[in-house]
């Protein structure tokens, strides 16, 4: 679905913003009525420091290398303060070798409040960027712990990655985001202890649901990523093939709908403070009305 | 949270390699609401110019202790105009003399930040002209 036309940095940027920020209903008056292809969508999730965001710089660098007509956004969220709901937003510092490539659009997002790694309006960030045509996104999580598994959810192929220096975080990654892995990646390769983490690894994982689930090992100079990148695209071939209802919109429509009645839930009891008066019933009416109106 | 939801890019262009001062800049920022982008040392006009745009920044705070300040403001100010992000209020920090300040601010210049000044009034004058 890539044109020859360059991207129209400024407006896709501008309406990015004026959504982040958006109502419920201004988030349907945008997006609302797109009947655009669905993107096909990466995600990298993983402690804080783990390494992400480099191999975000060298995992796209070789994605786009030779394919110069696809169109592909990078959304890379880190934690906003929860004293000033301020953030630091320093992903792009890793990426210096795939900032100036002209298919690339790249976004910074701060997590805003959200606890669950992402920000709580990212499906519809997603959703605006398939109507500017991007072919592939891949979205870099806030540093992930054992809960934060949501980002499965929005995305077709999961990439969760570990360090060689992980040590006992391994062990809750294991009974939460690693079960949601359809690629494992051992970071830092060039490190002490990477090979003996990644055979740890792949002796948790082997044999597990219907499919292997491959662990590799990278470095931030590019050892690996071709190995990754080809990972990738098997895993996305393996979807299409087996679970071919996967990628498509209508699959996302469930998780799309869920964040965005929970944020009109959020609004209606921010707003009516009564809501909570009386029998829970009576609330929960009170609850469904308010819904109602908007 | 007077920034809240500003959008602030923090950039170091030219050559000279400090960035402490930068540093402390995008953390006050920081505690003061704003979501703030840092580009890392030693970026092109053309680099910076790209990411303000693709971050859709409302401010773009430029470092600079090369003595360069007014070449690369004026070429970085321009360059926002083509890319019809001109909207976007561009100030510098650094060791900036008092007798320039003038032609920068003839360039578009929004605000200049020296040394001298405390981070409470940095945060106060970027705070009045974004709000
Ligand atoms: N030795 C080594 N260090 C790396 C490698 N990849 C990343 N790092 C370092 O690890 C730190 C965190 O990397 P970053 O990509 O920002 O991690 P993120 O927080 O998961 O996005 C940085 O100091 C990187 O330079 C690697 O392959 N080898
Ligand atoms: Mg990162």
């Amino acid at each position: 679905m890539s044109t020859d036309t360059p991207l129209n940095r400024r407006q896709i940027s501008r309406e990015l913003t004026r959504i982040a920020n958006a109502s419920v209903r201004d988030v349907l008056d945008t997006i609302g009525h797109s009947e655009a292809p669905a993107a096909f969508r990466i995600g990298i999730t993983g402690p804080p420091g783990g390494g992400k965001s480099t191999l975000i710089n060298a995992l796209v660098k070789d994605r786009l290398k030779n394919r110069s007509d696809t169109r592909l956004a990078v959304l890379a969220i880190d934690p906003s303060s929860p004293v000033s709901g301020g953030a630091i937003l320093g992903d792009r510092i890793r990426m210096d070798a795939i900032a100036d490539l002209p298919g690339l659009y790249l976004r910074s997002l701060s997590s805003r409040g959200a606890r669950n790694g992402l920000c709580d309006n990212i499906v519809d960030l997603l959703t605006l960027l398939e109507t500017h045509g991007f072919d592939e996104v891949v979205l870099e999580t806030v540093g992930v712990g054992q809960s934060e598994v949501a980002v499965h959810e929005v995305v077709d192929t999961l990439v969760v990655i570990v360090p060689p220096d992980a040590g006992d975080s391994v062990q809750t990654m294991k009974s939460g985001i690693l079960e949601m892995a359809d690629i494992v990646v051992v970071t830092k390769a060039d490190q002490p202890g990477a090979r003996r983490m990644a055979s740890d690894l792949a002796a948790v994982l082997r044999k597990r649901g219907d499919r292997d689930v491959p662990v590799l090992q990278t470095e931030a100079e590019g050892a690996g990523v071709a190995a990754l990148n080809q990972a990738i695209n098997d895993h996305r071939a393996w979807l299409a093939a087996n679970h071919p209802h996967a990628l498509t919109r209508e699959n996302r429509r469930r998780y799309h709908l869920q964040a965005l009645i929970e944020r009109q839930v959020q609004d209606a009891l921010k707003a009516k403070g009564d809501i909570t008066r009386g029998t829970l019933t009576a609330s929960y009416d009170r609850l469904l009305a308010a819904l109602r109106v908007k | 949270m007077t920034l809240e939801k500003k959008r602030i890019l923090i950039a170091k262009p030219g050559l000279d390699g400090h960035d402490v001062g930068a540093k402390v800049i995008a953390l006050a920022l920081r505690d003061a609401g704003a979501e703030v982008i840092y580009t890392g040392l030693r970026r092109s006009p053309e680099q910076i110019v790209r990411i303000a745009v693709d971050e859709d920044v409302d401010m773009l705070g430029l470092s600079i202790l090369s003595g360069s300040h007014k070449e690369l403001a004026t070429s970085i100010i321009a360059r926002l105009r083509e890319e019809d992000a001109g909207d976007i209020k561009v100030f510098v920090g650094g060791t900036i003399p008092e007798e320039d300040f003038e032609a920068l601010r003839a360039e578009g210049v929004s605000g200049i930040f020296t040394s001298e000044m405390t981070i409470e009034s940095v945060i106060a004058e970027v705070d009045s002209q974004l709000s």
